[in-house]
């Protein structure tokens, strides 16, 4: 009899229990909570990325790594500085690199202090020329090929002609959005074989003259031009495709552990013995990134020569999928 | 004299004071009326495609199937297999606005659910109500073994809002909700309102190569702007589905929410599913729902099938299956008028706002048709508007994935989406919409647009160029076209 009436205890005891955890707040894990103090995330802040930017060293210059400093816009990478008047200010990031090349170096707009009765914008931009999907070989070629891609709601005011800027060749090309009285001044210029796209937008044709004005104060290397622009001092040599054919002495494939679809651009640092010293990589999944330079590091390139002397240089190679080329879209009505 | 001095002076005062008042532009709001919308493609209208049934049948099996009122089990009209978890019961419940198809409606049928004989036991989340969006919640991270989210450790998929306990049909399957109140309280919390579906046919119609061209030509662009695409992991192709473009095909996102957002197991996901975290997703140590729960309509798996006894050939298909085709020949959302504060908005307004639209930008991501269909053999015999074929697809969307930053990341991956790409959300149909963005976070117009400026985001020049650039009176056509939509 008691052993019964205890069994039954422990059946009831049992099946309390059951009904309690089924029932009452859960132990936290997944997707349950019982702590009423629990940490809070942070507000604002981007935890989960995609394919995103990386490289292999936090030294090593890179194009998207410019910043706004007191008025003034620099980029380690590019060689450039660009000092703005106070009243013009950066109030947001860019999105990081596309894996098509483009960067969005800067976004710059008028300060609350600025003064002015029409307002304005700058875009600082770059697209590098290994990753484009328009077909040009250069900065001059791409902004030929802006122009010929305009689509009906634009008007060219100039177009992409050469001109100097303190000593710098450009090329400026002017546009307009007529139904929106919007003016488009492009000046462009390449280095490191990236185009280089200084975007002035505004209503007022004289805030945008005056803001060009002000890129006489602009520090480039020397060596940057529209046409066949590089880097100054002891940069690399940046040539496109050096990574194919008889350049590549030794060569291994990435070992995926997922497969993937998206197009992995990657710009590298080949040094002067032809091993790779610096990986950049545009847009990559941290899986891809680490397989791609597990098997960068096993590479072996023929070296550079200059002048019969081994130089570093900096080439581009796309992994995973291939973008598409764009082709020019048919001439639009837009007047010259 | 007096006269003309003294309204001279109040005319002074208003501008001097109330400058906003007299200058600002107003979202005209959501358009009222019958603009046609939940439709069939007129091809399908008119069943001539020489067959018997034609598809008009099945798109009208579909539209019917959409609006059934799921159970659990015994359900007198056949429709079992809800729960255990849901977050809501009917197809057409949340896809409401303005027709059968949409989005979510004005009235949020969820807020009635706790309590009732949907979902007995159940207490409402605090985020329905009852004149809010419709809405599905995901946590970003899961909860560790104290209660905290883990950054380390990314969920991201959907918390069920209500269970089944307690319902009579439901057995003795007895689950707890999410902690909904607890991931508020440490941000862990992210809303989808329902995509609307309209036109979503002409989309799945679009290959591959239309879309390729088209962002290849819209990356040469002065706006900072620049996009992707997402792809199926199982054969890389174009996806285009979804808040995040994560669904392939209308079949996939049918099946995916049939099973994700009512819990009905299907021919294309085939068990009941459990949370993110029950089922030991994310080091939980979860193993999936308990057997009380599992096969409640105790007529085995999956609870959605095909029906060969049928002598109809649209009543043969399964659920998911007609509820692509009925996806598939919905009729894109045609535009229509627009009325602000009473008033009719004029053509001309409207006109000039699509120029500005494109001119300032919007047109990058916001493709008013980034092509058109390839060759469909649903409709072979007929192509254009009205058929699945040759049809420029006017959806003002690229179907690319774009960084819209930190205002808008929701910190939630999907494929080869991060938590702040989002797919260009298609416009057609934008003036008869109550929320906008992917969680219903704005019912205006202008709440909307601000969000695109952000750290991080790929519109931010655009937008900033809306704001700054342009008068009010430009800004307002702007406006009064997207409500044209």
């Amino acid at each position: 009899m008691q052993t019964k009436f205890s069994l039954f205890l422990a059946l009831l005891g049992l099946s309390m229990s059951l009904t309690s955890s089924a029932q009452g707040a859960p132990q936290s894990g997944g997707d349950f909570s019982n702590n009423p103090e629990a940490r809070k995330l942070p507000t604002g802040v981007l935890l989960v990325k995609g394919a995103w930017w990386s490289a292999s060293d936090s030294v090593t210059p890179l194009p998207e790594g410019g910043r706004m400093d007191k008025n003034v816009y620099s980029n380690q990478y590019f060689g450039l500085t660009y000092p703005l008047s106070p009243d013009w200010t950066e109030k947001f990031s860019g999105p990081p690199p596309s894996d098509s090349g483009y960067y969005v170096l800067a976004q710059i707009r008028p300060a609350e202090t600025f003064k002015g009765n029409t307002r304005g914008s700058i875009l600082i931009a770059a697209q590098d020329l290994f990753f484009t999907l328009a077909p040009a070989t250069n900065s001059l070629e791409l902004v030929n090929y802006s122009k010929d891609s305009l689509s009906a709601d634009y008007k060219v005011e100039q177009p992409p002609t050469l001109v100097r800027i303190a000593d710098h060749s450009f090329v400026r090309f002017d546009y307009s959005a007529p139904v929106a009285e919007l003016h488009w001044h492009v000046l462009a210029t390449q280095i490191r074989c990236h185009l280089i796209q200084f975007v002035f937008i505004s209503r007022d044709s004289k805030l945008l003259e005056s803001l060009i004005e002000g890129m006489k104060k602009m520090n480039l290397p020397d060596e940057a031009g529209p046409i066949s622009g590089s880097g100054g001092g002891e940069v690399p040599v940046c040539i496109g495709d050096y990574a194919s054919g008889e350049n590549v002495l030794e060569r291994v494939n990435p070992v995926f552990a997922e497969r993937r679809f998206n197009a992995v651009p990657v710009r590298i640092i080949i040094d002067r013995e032809g091993k790779v010293r610096h990986t950049h990589f545009l847009s990559a999944f941290p899986d891809q990134a680490k397989a791609i330079s597990d098997a960068l590091a096993q590479w072996r390139f023929r070296p550079y020569l200059r002048d019969g002397r081994p130089v570093e240089v900096e080439t581009g190679i796309m992994f995973g999928r291939a973008l598409p080329t764009a082709t020019p879209r048919s001439t639009n009505a837009a007047a010259e | 004299m007096k006269t003309v001095k003294l309204v001279s002076l109040l005319a002074f005062l208003v501008a001097l004071f109330l400058p906003g008042t007299a200058l600002a532009q107003t979202d005209p709001g959501v358009q009222g009326g019958n603009r046609g919308s939940g439709a069939a493609l007129k091809f399908v209208q008119n069943d001539d495609n020489g067959n018997n049934p034609g598809l008009n049948a099945f798109f009208q099996d579909g539209l019917k199937r959409f609006q059934d009122v799921e159970s659990v089990s015994n359900s007198a009209t056949g429709n079992n297999g809800l729960g255990p978890r849901f977050n809501s019961n009917q197809c057409s419940s949340c896809h409401a606005q303005p027709a059968v198809g949409g989005t979510g409606a004005a009235m949020n049928p969820q807020f009635s659910f706790a309590g009732s004989s949907v979902a007995p036991k159940d207490t409402t989340p605090f985020f329905i109500t009852a004149n809010g969006p419709t809405r599905e919640a995901r946590f970003p991270f899961f909860f560790d073994q104290f209660g905290n989210a883990d950054p380390n450790n990314p969920n991201g998929g959907v918390e069920d809002l209500f269970t089944v306990s307690g319902r009579p049909d439901a057995g003795s399957c007895v689950l707890v909700q999410p902690s909904f109140s607890a991931a508020r309280a440490a941000n862990n919390i992210i809303f989808r309102i329902p995509t609307p579906v309209f036109g979503a046919g002409l989309i799945e119609n679009l290959d591959d190569s239309t879309l390729q061209i088209n962002r290849a030509h819209n990356l040469n662009n002065n706006f900072g702007i620049g996009g992707d695409f997402n792809h199926s992991g199982n054969d890389g192709t174009i996806t285009r589905f979804g808040w995040k473009a994560q669904n392939k095909s209308l079949h996939i996102f049918a099946g995916e929410a049939y099973n994700v957002e009512m819990g009905v197991s299907n021919l294309l996901f085939t068990q009941d599913r459990p949370l993110p975290g029950e089922d030991g997703n994310g080091g939980t140590g979860g193993t999936g729902l308990p057997a009380s729960c599992l096969n409640l309509t105790r007529t085995g798996y999956p609870e959605d099938n095909s029906n060969p006894g049928q002598t109809s050939a649209p009543l043969v298909l399964d659920d998911v299956s007609a509820f692509a085709n009925f996806m598939r020949f919905l009729a894109p959302p045609p535009p229509g008028s627009v009325v602000l504060n009473g008033v009719a908005v004029s053509a001309t307004s409207i006109a000039n706002g699509q120029r500005l639209f494109s001119a300032i930008g919007c047109a990058t991501c916001h493709n008013p048709t980034p092509g058109t269909t390839q060759v469909s053999n649903n409709t072979p015999t007929t192509s254009g508007v009205g058929s699945l074929s040759l049809n420029p697809v006017n959806a003002f969307s690229d179907i690319e994935i774009h960084h819209m930053g930190t205002v808008l990341a929701d910190n939630v991956s999907q494929g080869g989406a991060g938590g702040d790409q989002f797919r260009t959300a298609p416009l057609w149909g934008l003036g008869q919409r109550i929320f906008l963005l992917h969680d219903g976070r704005c019912t205006n117009l202008l709440c909307a647009i601000e969000a695109h400026r952000s750290n991080g985001g790929e519109a931010t020049n655009v937008e900033a160029i809306f704001d700054q650039n342009l008068s009010s009176s430009q800004q307002q056509d702007i406006l009064n076209f997207l409500r044209s939509l």
